[in-house]
């Protein structure tokens, strides 16, 4: 009973049919089993002929492949199809969060001005850049977070990159106020609760500031990032004018109040996971260091391709077609009882003339 | 006998020749191009605090705005194209813009199923603004508006009067969709922490947009002083700490910016609600044309197997 039970879950998850009630139509498959295409002919007695097994099978055959035909009928029109499978393949690539600073500050150019003329705001040159890595890694699995006042999941971790593409275009929109970016880490980092696979992890923060972290907010993301390691970069999009974050400020200006930025940096370090910074102060900078990363994530990784669909209407009718052509073979195969004018008419009285005018056309065929 | 005498006078020759040539057809039948609607949708949740009211048979607004979404996902043809904003204080924010529902189902839905009251950026409630804004972002995608909101200004429109509309009412259609019930019932408090602690007390909420010049009535109010007390010396009292869904404002904003109202009744409701009030796109599917001539032929068989199982029983006595 199990193991039916198995093999029959076996068989629905790699085949579906679209229209399951047709597959009732199946029970016209007993027809055959009744009944043949030929023409009955009455005979005085079974034991007139002699025993033929070829007959026999050949009877048997032509009943099993009227049935066949039947069923292959029901299956095309069921819509029978093996259902869109997946494959694990090895690739390079990663399980990819892109965080994404959706702050104000972003929506000016590196001068930290509104753009003007041919500038770009700091969001759409992230915007063009980040669509062109993801589209440069096709096996990888992203998923998006975006940051401001309060962090913002936006999409799960998907394979599919259209939608992805698609929260990468809505960046260069108006921004919010604040730039949270401890929470949003906090966000990042759930983002993988769900992810037991064995992939290079990775969350790429984009943002062009940072802030305070609550000691709190600090303490709980040293504990996610323990109990889910993961690769950090963090691409600094540096306003002309910002500090940069490498350099050491001189001792007593040296606070998280004056440089948070600087001092993400140095919590981001402290985790003991890899890290790296990339300080970017043009579009230019920030294509070299997306191609970096691109570089450094890729590890092996297995990742799942689709194979869609595939309907097996078309060959159930050929097979169909097939056993009709069968049926039909047989059926022009046969030949009518040769019945002896002798025979009829000694059992017959004359008024049955017309019968024997139609039985001597039948002869005459 | 010739072949077409034998078809002729035979009927079983005659049906088994008509299965075959059926299902050759099937084989041979040709896939048609359809045309069918899709949509392209901007879905927008209303993720301010009154959306947590649990009015919708128990469950919180938001709750029952991201099932309807969900419902509304799965039942758009493939093809359509939906993207997700949420909205809060007076504006609306995009998260992502339309994607293609079929293919991107599951990050879809699950981003829908992310939605949450504490991605909202303030406190504040301006529904109107939000529609407003939701309508120009719909606008730069070419897309339609779904706007699921309860209707709940906080703090309440200055006067009473609606905000002005600087767009084109019926530029871009589509639905006001409002959630919640009836009846006005308090709002969940939480603390900083995300726990809930209470609900709204009458003066934890502004009661009166103090906002703008004050209103026509305010020199009958007691304690009126045109300059130190313009609103009349006297807290303002009210009912804004509860909530109920706004219909009648919700009403005014969709007849002001050529939207319909639809108050969330079900999610079938909700999809042909959807599908009245927004544009079609044609799209073209390719739709295959062998079941006719498949069941023709399984028809043909049937008949055939049938009327010879039939005729051929074996007579009761033989033929005089």
């Amino acid at each position: 009973m199990n193991a039916w039970y198995h093999e029959a879950s076996v068989m629905t998850r790699s085949w579906g049919v679209d229209h399951p009630l047709v597959l009732a139509l199946g029970l016209l498959a007993l027809l055959p089993l009744f009944a043949n295409v030929f023409i009955r002919n009455g005979i005085p007695a079974i034991a007139a002929f002699p025993p033929d097994p070829l007959s026999r099978v050949l009877g048997g055959g032509l009943r099993l492949v009227s049935a066949l035909a039947i069923l292959a009928l029901v299956a095309g029109l069921a819509g029978l199809h093996r259902r869109a499978q997946t494959v694990l393949r090895e690739g390079t690539g990663a399980h990819l969060v892109l965080l994404l600073d959706r702050s104000s500050s972003m929506d000016n150019s590196f001068a930290d001005r509104a753009p003007s003329g041919d500038e770009q705001s700091k969001s759409s040159a992230a915007k063009h850049l980040l669509g062109e890595f993801v589209a440069g890694r096709p096996h990888d699995r992203i998923g998006v977070a975006a940051f401001s006042t309060s962090p913002m999941p936006v999409l799960p971790l998907t394979d599919h990159h259209d939608v992805v593409q698609a929260a990468i275009a809505a960046i260069d929109r108006p921004g919010l106020a604040f730039t949270d970016v401890g929470r949003g880490l906090a966000l990042a980092l759930s983002s993988f609760a769900d992810d037991t696979a064995e992939a290079s992890r990775a969350v790429l923060l984009v943002s062009d500031g940072a802030a305070l972290i609550d000691r709190r907010v600090q303490d709980a993301l040293r504990d996610a990032v323990t109990r889910t390691p993961v690769h950090l970069y963090w691409l600094f999009l540096r306003s002309r004018g910002a500090k940069s974050i490498f350099d050491v400020p001189p001792p007593g200006e040296d606070t998280p109040q004056a440089n948070p930025e600087r001092h993400l940096h140095l919590f981001l370090q402290s985790f003991g996971v890899p890290y790296r910074a990339f300080e970017a102060t043009s579009p230019q900078a920030v294509a070299q260091a997306i191609a970096e990363i691109n570089r450094q994530e890729t590890r092996p990784l297995t990742y799942s391709e689709r194979i869609p669909r595939h309907d097996v209407a078309r060959p159930a009718f050929a097979v169909a077609a097939l056993c009709i052509f069968l049926i039909l073979l047989a059926k022009l195969a046969e030949r009518p009882l040769r019945r002896t004018g002798f025979a009829r008419e000694a059992t017959r009285p004359p008024q049955a003339a017309p019968v024997i005018a139609r039985d001597g056309q039948r002869r005459a065929a | 006998m010739t072949l077409l005498a034998r078809l002729l006078r035979d009927w079983r020759l005659t049906l088994t020749a008509g299965a075959l040539l059926a299902t050759l057809a099937a084989l041979a039948a040709p896939q048609i191009v359809q045309q069918r609607e899709a949509r392209d949708l901007l879905l927008v949740v209303d993720v301010t605090g009154s959306m947590n009211v649990r009015d919708m048979d128990g469950r919180s607004r938001l709750a029952a705005a991201k099932e309807a979404a969900q419902a509304l996902l799965a039942a758009l043809p493939c093809q359509s194209r939906l993207g997700l904003g949420i909205f809060t204080e007076r504006r609306t924010f995009l998260l992502f813009e339309p994607a293609e529902v079929c293919e991107n189902f599951a990050a879809i839905d699950g981003a829908i199923d992310g939605l949450d009251w504490r991605m909202a950026w303030e406190g504040d409630s301006y529904v109107a603004r939000g529609v407003h804004s939701a309508l120009a972002i719909a606008s730069s995608l070419d897309a339609d508006l779904v706007f699921m909101t309860d209707g709940h200004e906080a703090p309440p429109l200055a006067a009473g009067t609606m905000p002005p509309f600087d767009g084109e009412p019926g530029r871009t259609e589509g639905v006001l969709v409002g959630i919640g019930g009836t009846e006005p019932v308090p709002i969940p408090k939480y603390n900083e922490d995300g726990r809930e602690t209470g609900f709204y007390a009458e003066s934890d909420v502004p009661q009166e947009n103090r906002m703008g010049p004050p209103p026509e009535d305010a020199p009958t109010r007691a304690g009126w002083n045109p300059r130190n007390a313009p609103w009349g010396d006297e807290v303002a009292g009210g009912t804004e700490h509860l909530s109920s869904m706004k219909a009648e404002h919700l009403q005014s904003l969709a007849s002001q910016t050529g939207l319909a109202f639809v108050p969330l009744e079900g999610p079938i409701a909700l999809s042909t609600a959807v599908t009245q009030n927004t544009r079609p796109r044609l799209v073209e599917v390719a739709v295959d044309t062998a079941p006719l001539p498949a069941a023709a032929a399984l028809g043909l068989l049937s008949i055939l197997f049938a009327a010879a199982a039939l005729t051929s029983r074996r007579p009761e006595r033989l033929p005089a």
